[in-house]
This record gives structure tokens, C-alpha cells and sequence, in this order.
């Protein structure tokens, strides 16, 4: 990553494999990101709540420091379907945002999208069925709840599911699992203040607004991207480790 | 004043249309909803309006204006921007219509917050902002490519219209060199870094680009502030900058008397023995309430205004109203709106700015050469995390390659295009055997491409490709996606192939009248809301001038009767 990210070469596409390499990010340095890395490790966005409208702040904070607790799902549904979130958001460890108790609320208080695809149950239903589905997927191949089977288990099924290549069982129910799950996992994920973090996205903007538009220019108040720093040898350096 | 017609920038006042002044420079909310009329639901008013939103509130205005006594039932909330809206994607969640509608077909279109709102202002509320006109050639369809439909009214007997409606917006853009050339009342807004590279893109491909036009302010324009450039137009804008009939046409509707009657849900349209229309029934915090009215109009949108029609069953209309011959909720369109991303060296930001920024109509006619008939547009676009998110998600990717494409957020520019789809009669709405909370019958919306359609959709995506490859993007990911509802209850010269005539009164039912986005016969490849409010400001002229008769001889009444007897207004 010699000359940062103005290369391309670290993108999926580009490098011809799933998997990136967060782990030579940056770790964070001020505030949290997921799993603690990200391209701007001095960005804290909720360092930046006084320069928000008030029902926006209230939102927000309430969303960070107050998750609701689970009640559309049981126990067993919770363990299964938060293996399945980490496993799509690539959250391997902790912190994590918890994305399953944000689906759960939405769920439990009926705020749903507006539609619901005439070849799916409703997307209430499409939830316990998703999670009925990933065991026993997981149970055929590898004997046990989708949340007990190792990591590359999970991964090969979602890959599965994502390429449409499940079949029978409950899997027949829900055609559109994968993009009726997705759809709420995106935005319960990217609505975190800990995934701005990560991405380098300022959040709320008003009432202050934006004033430097152009190609390479950042307002004073945002975090310019790590490129210029070689993330592994300057966490070594300043022993964030 | 000598060349006035030249100089038509910042703060000229609409002449008919006080909206931005009655507004308050320091809060957002509408300050007169106070004093607004109240109408009992048994006094039989003028006009009774099913929506508040682009095509509602128009025609709401206009004859609020002119001394009719209007009464709008909407169905979502008055919204008061301080209060209700935030500066957040998921927490502007509210302003969708959320209710729950089937989709079907083979290529079924998602709703919700891709196309449709609730509450006054309707889904121009979080509207992106795009104004163009549509193109004289969309009104001749039919006749000039041998597809779609022709509309039984031109281009010419909008122009006007789209001309008042481009002052009350007020519309920001540079000339515009496409269709029927013509400037707009306010100068283009400055254009962000990922605009900039779509555009040097564009440029290297030989296609022009404009800035605009888009509905924000950019000027004095009596008390709405200026753009902060702060990119959540989707979400509603907070600044009062971008416009919504919630701030363009509702504060002057209210202070010539017009009645916005909120959480209010048309649940059926009453008929008498003569199959006239007598009134609205709506429910309103769980109880059913009737308005009574000598006219009404519908303008509930392409989904719930064939709804409405074709729950409106009786004895006389076993089918519905204005559905003798099956064309309700028929020729329901969306556009292809597929969007390709760039990757870039720069950081770009594309969350700042308006989303709407630069667009090109070079390829908005037929050209034969292309192998399909009519074309599309081209349009930047800036989507916010989740819109990012489901865009990566759009390209097939997941786990850690899409956290990948997450964290390159800011390396990316976003273009769309809006491709015209063409009519067909089984892209329709029907009723669902579901039903809602008031046990009303939801609707369900099937649609399936034809073969023109894809050929279009897979050609703009070329487009797209060769402007960021022209462009010099590292990387590209794509997403297929819709946009834009019109059709459902489209105007027509005959009631076998459509539902109301040019006049926008249904076929059969002599006062009752469709004044929403679902009366367009073709889609165009332009946005549509600004040709809605056109169409409902057509309406409300030749409502006034008496061209459109209900039928009835009207005992003597104050009001209405006094402005249409004294010669209109
Ligand atoms: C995300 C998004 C982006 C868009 N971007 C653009 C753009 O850039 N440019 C553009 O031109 N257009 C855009 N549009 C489309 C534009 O907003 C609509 O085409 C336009 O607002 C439709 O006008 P309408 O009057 O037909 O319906 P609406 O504006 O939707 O108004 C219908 C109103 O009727 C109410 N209603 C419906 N049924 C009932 C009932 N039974 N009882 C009571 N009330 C009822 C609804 O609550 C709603 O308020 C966008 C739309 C969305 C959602
Ligand atoms: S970018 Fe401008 S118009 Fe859009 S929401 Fe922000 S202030 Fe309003």
C-alpha cells in the first residue's frame, strides 16, 4: 500500500479476492469503529453532536447508547441470526455493532419498508424463517445450529445464500431471504456512528453544512484519510497494538 | 423594463403565489397552519382533494386562490421540519409511505422509501430535487416512434405551466440546450468533485452535461434560506432550501382558505343514485368520517389512486370507480434507473452537495441506431452510507469485500440514468386479497420489462461505463434499480384505452377528477414531479375558466360561484 489509497489495488475487485485486509488499517485511535479499524483513526463522530439540530442528536445518541433489547426473537433465533449478521457484515470480533438488536426493533414495532414481494412471506415472517432455514442448512452439512458451526461453515453458506444456490426446506419459502435480510442489515450497520467512523462519512450535517466541495478537499473539522502514514508500521511505532 | 424577459434571477416573486414569503426565516414549519379554515365534514364544499402532495397541492392553491372552498385529506402528518425531520438517513424513515403493498411481475419494483412519500408535501417531501421539463416529443409518442402512447394534450398547452411552476420552485440550473431550449429563474449551483469527474468523463465521451436544474433556492427567495450543501435532500430537507409543496404551495393555499386536513385516510368515494360523486369517506384516528363536496379530485399518487378507484365499489360500479372498462391502475411505469459508480485517486466525498447536481438529455430521443425506440437521461447522484451500502450490495458483494468497498466511500462518484419504460397494460395495480388496518384492500403492483425496455436500460448502463472509464476510474460497481411511479389512471381521448379524459375528469363519473403523477399516458426520461404540478396547474386554469364543467347546475353559493360568475379569476 505504498502510495495509500489513491491505488485501487487493495479493492476486492482489483486484488481478485473476497477477502480484504483490514487488519493493515489503522487502528482507531480516537473514538470506535467496528473491530476497531478504519482509514481514519482520528475520526470521531460523536465528538461532533454540539453541532447538531437537537432531534437529530437525540436520535442518534439514543441509537449508540441505548440498543434495544430483544423481543421479536428468542433465544435461539437471537444466536443463529447474530452469527448470520457478523458473518455478512465481516464483524469478527469485538466491538461489534449490534446490528440483530436493530433489525429486532424494527420488527418487534412493525416499522417495515412498504412492500413485501408477492413470492415471500411478510418480512416478519421472513426473518424467523431465514433463521429456521441457516440451521438447517448448517445441520446438513455440518450437524449443528447455524451459531455453533465454525466460521468458514457460515461463510460458505452465506455465499450460498447470496448466489441464490440454496435449496429445499424452508429455503423454498423465502426465495428473497438474502436481499429482504440485507436490505435491513445495511441500514441498521451504516446508520451507526460507528460505521461512519470507519468510512470517513462526517454524519449529520446540519445546521453547519459543507463549504469545500472540490476534488481532494476536506472541511477543517473532518479527518483527511490515512494513506499518507503506513498503517502497520505506525501502529507498531505508536503502540497501539 | 427594458429586457426584463433576459434577467429573470434570485428574488422575483411568483405573481400568484405568496408561499415563500408567508414562511418564517428562523423556523421551518408553516407558520399560518394556526389559522387554517376548518370545514365540517357535513357542509358540502367546492372541491375535496384525496393527497398533499405534488399534483394535491397544486391544484389545492390555484383554486384556494380563486375563492373555492378545498378541503385536502392527507393521510400523513403536517410535517414541521425542525421537529420531524433529521439530519439522518434511517431516521427519516417516517416520510414513506410505509404500508405495506404487494410487489409482483418479473421484474418487481420495490417501494417504500425509493418512491413514495406520505404527509403534506407527499413524496416531494424527500424528493432528490431534479426539475426538468419533459420534451416536446413525449406527448407524441406513439405517432413519432410507434410506441407507448401519444397524450391527448401537447407539450405547447403545458408550456406555460411548467414556466409558472419553474418561478414557484423556484428551478436552479444553466441554460438548457435540450428539448424546448429555455433558461431558469435561478443561476446553477456550484458542482461538487464527484460531479466534476462524471462530467469530465461525459465530456471526453463527446455528451454534454448541464448543471441543474434543480429545486433549490439559489438566491433571495423571499424567507427560504440557502442551500448548506449538506447532501440529505432524500431525507427531507431541514433549511426549508429545496423544494416541496410543504413550502411552495401549502403556506399560500392556507392563507386563502384552504383546509389540509392530516392523518386523514380516504377510505372510499361516495356516489349517489345519478352516479355522481356526493363526498370523501375517511378515517381519522380510527373513526370514519364523511366529506361532502361537489367535486373531487384524486391525487393520491399511481399506487394509491387506483386503489381508492377501484375500492370505491357499489351497486352502479361493481368494478370500481371509472373502471367500466378495466383501465384502472393499468400502464403503471417506472423508469430504469440503474446507477454506475467511479473510483477515483481523489478523495471525492460525494455525500456533500445536493444529489442531484449535473444531468445530460443527449440521449433522451429515439436514435435507431440504438436498436430500441425512445431513450433516457443522465444524472449524477451522491447516495449517503445505506444508499453506498446497497449500491456495493447492488454489485453482488458482502462480508469483508463489501466493508472493503465501505471504507473506499470517498473515492467515489455516482451517475444514473433515468430510462424511459414503456407503457403496458399489465404492468397494473390490483387489489391484494390482504388488507390494512381499516380492512380496506391493499394493492398490489405487478410489473414486468418488455424487450425495448431492457435494450435501453442495458444501453444507458454502457453509457455510464464509458464516461468513468473515459473518466479514468480505477473501478466500477453497478447497481439495477427503479425510479419514479407514474400512470395507473392515464388521460386518454377515449374510455376504452384510459381512465380520464384531457381534461382529467374520469371517464363515466361526471365530478370526479385525477389530478396526481398517475394520469400520464408515457413516462418520459425526465423526472416527473415538476410536470405533475404542470399538469395540476393546467387543471386548476381551465377549472377556472370553466372549460372543465361538472355537469351540474350549481344552486347560487358564495365563493366558488361568485369568482366563476364574475368571469374567473
Ligand atoms: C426518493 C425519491 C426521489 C425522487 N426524486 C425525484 C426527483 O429528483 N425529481 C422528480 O421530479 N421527482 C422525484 N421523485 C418523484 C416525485 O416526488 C413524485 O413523482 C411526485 O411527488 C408524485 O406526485 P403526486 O402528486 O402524484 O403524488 P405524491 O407527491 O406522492 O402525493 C400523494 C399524496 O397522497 C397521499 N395519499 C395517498 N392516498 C391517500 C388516501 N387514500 N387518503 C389520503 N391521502 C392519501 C399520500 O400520503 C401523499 O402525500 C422522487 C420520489 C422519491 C420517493
Ligand atoms: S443539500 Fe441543500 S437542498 Fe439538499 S437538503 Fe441540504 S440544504 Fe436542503
Amino acid at each position: 500500500m505504498s502510495d495509500g489509497f489513491r491505488d485501487a489495488s487493495h479493492l476486492p475487485k482489483q486484488a481478485g479476492r473476497n477477502q480484504a485486509d483490514p487488519d493493515g488499517l489503522p487502528r482507531q485511535r480516537r473514538g470506535t469503529t467496528p473491530q476497531m479499524h478504519g482509514r481514519y483513526p482520528d475520526l470521531d463522530i460523536l465528538a461532533f453532536t454540539s453541532h447538531w439540530d437537537g432531534p437529530t442528536r437525540t436520535l442518534i445518541l439514543d441509537r449508540v447508547e441505548n440498543p434495544p433489547p430483544f423481543r421479536f426473537f428468542d433465544a435461539a433465533e437471537v444466536e443463529t441470526l447474530k452469527a448470520f449478521c457478523d458473518t455478512v457484515m465481516h464483524q469478527t470480533r469485538e466491538p461489534r455493532i449490534p446490528v440483530l438488536a436493530y433489525v429486532d426493533e424494527k420488527l418487534h414495532t412493525g416499522r417495515l419498508d412498504g412492500y413485501q414481494y408477492a413470492d415471500m412471506p411478510d418480512d416478519r415472517e421472513t426473518w424467523r424463517l431465514l433463521a429456521r432455514a441457516l440451521d438447517e442448512e448448517a445441520r446438513a452439512r455440518g450437524g449443528d445450529a447455524f451459531g455453533r458451526v465454525p466460521e468458514e461453515l457460515r461463510l460458505e453458506i452465506c455465499g450460498h445464500l447470496a448466489d441464490d444456490e440454496v435449496e429445499g426446506g424452508t429455503w423454498e419459502q423465502i426465495p428473497r431471504a438474502f436481499q429482504v435480510a440485507m436490505r435491513a442489515i445495511l441500514a441498521a450497520f451504516y446508520s451507526h456512528p460507528w460505521a461512519w467512523n470507519e468510512i470517513g462519512f462526517p454524519g449529520p450535517a446540519y445546521p453547519r453544512g459543507y463549504m469545500r466541495l472540490g476534488i481532494d478537499q476536506h472541511e477543517e473539522w473532518t479527518e483527511d484519510e490515512a494513506f499518507a502514514v503506513d498503517p502497520v508500521g505506525d501502529v507498531k511505532e505508536r503502540g497501539l497494538e | 423594463m427594458k429586457g426584463a424577459g433576459l434577467v429573470l434571477k434570485g428574488s422575483l416573486r411568483p405573481k400568484d403565489n405568496d408561499s415563500a414569503f408567508l414562511l418564517d426565516p428562523h423556523r421551518r414549519g408553516v407558520p399560518n397552519r394556526e389559522r387554517m379554515q376548518r370545514h365540517r365534514d357535513g357542509d358540502e364544499v367546492d372541491l375535496v382533494i384525496v393527497g398533499c402532495g405534488a399534483g394535491g397541492s397544486v391544484l389545492a392553491q390555484r383554486l384556494g386562490r380563486a375563492g373555492w372552498r378545498v378541503v385536502v385529506l392527507e393521510k400523513g402528518p403536517f410535517w414541521d421540519p425542525d421537529e420531524d425531520w433529521v439530519s439522518d438517513e434511517e431516521g427519516a424513515h417516517a416520510l414513506y409511505w410505509n404500508e405495506k403493498r404487494i410487489v409482483g411481475g418479473e421484474d418487481p419494483v420495490e417501494m417504500g422509501k425509493n418512491n413514495s412519500g406520505h404527509g403534506v408535501g407527499g413524496s416531494m417531501a424527500h424528493f432528490a430535487g431534479y426539475a426538468p421539463r419533459f420534451h416536446p416529443s413525449d406527448f407524441e409518442v406513439r405517432t413519432r416512434d410507434g410506441v407507448g402512447a401519444d397524450w391527448p394534450i401537447s407539450y405547447w398547452d403545458l408550456k406555460a405551466s411548467f414556466e409558472r411552476v419553474e418561478r414557484e420552485l423556484p428551478v436552479a440550473g444553466q441554460h438548457w440546450p435540450w428539448g424546448d431550449p429555455h433558461g431558469y429563474p435561478h443561476g446553477p449551483h456550484p458542482i461538487t468533485g464527484a460531479a466534476e469527474r462524471a462530467w469530465e468523463g461525459a465530456r471526453a465521451c463527446g455528451i454534454r452535461m448541464r448543471v441543474g436544474p434543480v429545486a433549490i433556492t439559489n438566491g433571495v427567495f423571499g424567507n427560504r434560506p440557502h442551500c448548506i450543501y449538506r447532501g440529505f435532500c432524500l431525507q427531507g430537507c431541514k433549511v426549508n432550501a429545496k423544494a416541496s409543496p410543504l413550502v411552495t404551495h401549502v403556506p399560500d393555499a392556507i392563507e386563502h382558505g384552504v383546509e389540509i386536513r392530516t392523518n386523514s385516510m380516504a377510505v372510499r368515494i361516495e356516489i349517489d343514485g345519478t352516479g355522481r360523486c356526493t363526498g370523501v369517506t375517511y378515517v381519522r384516528e380510527g373513526r370514519e368520517h364523511h366529506q361532502r363536496a361537489a367535486l373531487v379530485a384524486v391525487a393520491g399518487y399511481s399506487i394509491e389512486t387506483p386503489r381508492l378507484l377501484l375500492n370505491s365499489t357499489s351497486a352502479r360500479y361493481p368494478h370500481g370507480l371509472a373502471n367500466n372498462d378495466d383501465q384502472v391502475g393499468r400502464y403503471v411505469m417506472v423508469q430504469g434507473a440503474p446507477q454506475v459508480a467511479g473510483r477515483f485517486p481523489e478523495r471525492l466525498s460525494m455525500y456533500k452537495g445536493p444529489p442531484p447536481e449535473i444531468s445530460s438529455e443527449d440521449f433522451y430521443e429515439t436514435d435507431e441506431s440504438r436498436g430500441f425506440a425512445r431513450g433516457f437521461s443522465l444524472q449524477s447522484v451522491g447516495p449517503l452510507p445505506i444508499g453506498w451500502a446497497e449500491h456495493v450490495r447492488g454489485d453482488g458483494h458482502w462480508g469483508a469485500a463489501l466493508r472493503e468497498y465501505m471504507r473506499d466511500y470517498n473515492h467515489w462518484a455516482v451517475v444514473g440514468c433515468l430510462a424511459e419504460l414503456l407503457p403496458l397494460p399489465d404492468n397494473r395495480v390490483t387489489l391484494a386479497d390482504e388488507t390494512d388496518h381499516n380492512g380496506l384492500p391493499i394493492a398490489r403492483f405487478d410489473y414486468t420489462q418488455c424487450d425495448n425496455d431492457r435494450a435501453n436500460i442495458a444501453y444507458a448502463k454502457r453509457v455510464m461505463n464509458d464516461v468513468w472509464s473515459a473518466a479514468g476510474a480505477q473501478d466500477t460497481l453497478t447497481i439495477d434499480r427503479y425510479a419514479h411511479l407514474v400512470g395507473g389512471a392515464r388521460m386518454g381521448t377515449s374510455p376504452e384505452e384510459s381512465v380520464v379524459d384531457s381534461d382529467h375528469r374520469a371517464w363515466g363519473v361526471p365530478n370526479l377528477l385525477v389530478a396526481d403523477g398517475s394520469v400520464m399516458p408515457t413516462q418520459s426520461a425526465a423526472n416527473p414531479a415538476l410536470a405533475i404540478m404542470a399538469l395540476a396547474d393546467r387543471l386548476a386554469a381551465r377549472l377556472l375558466a370553466k372549460r372543465v364543467e361538472d355537469g351540474r347546475p350549481r344552486p347560487p353559493r358564495t365563493g366558488l360561484v361568485a369568482v366563476l360568475e364574475g368571469g374567473g379569476a
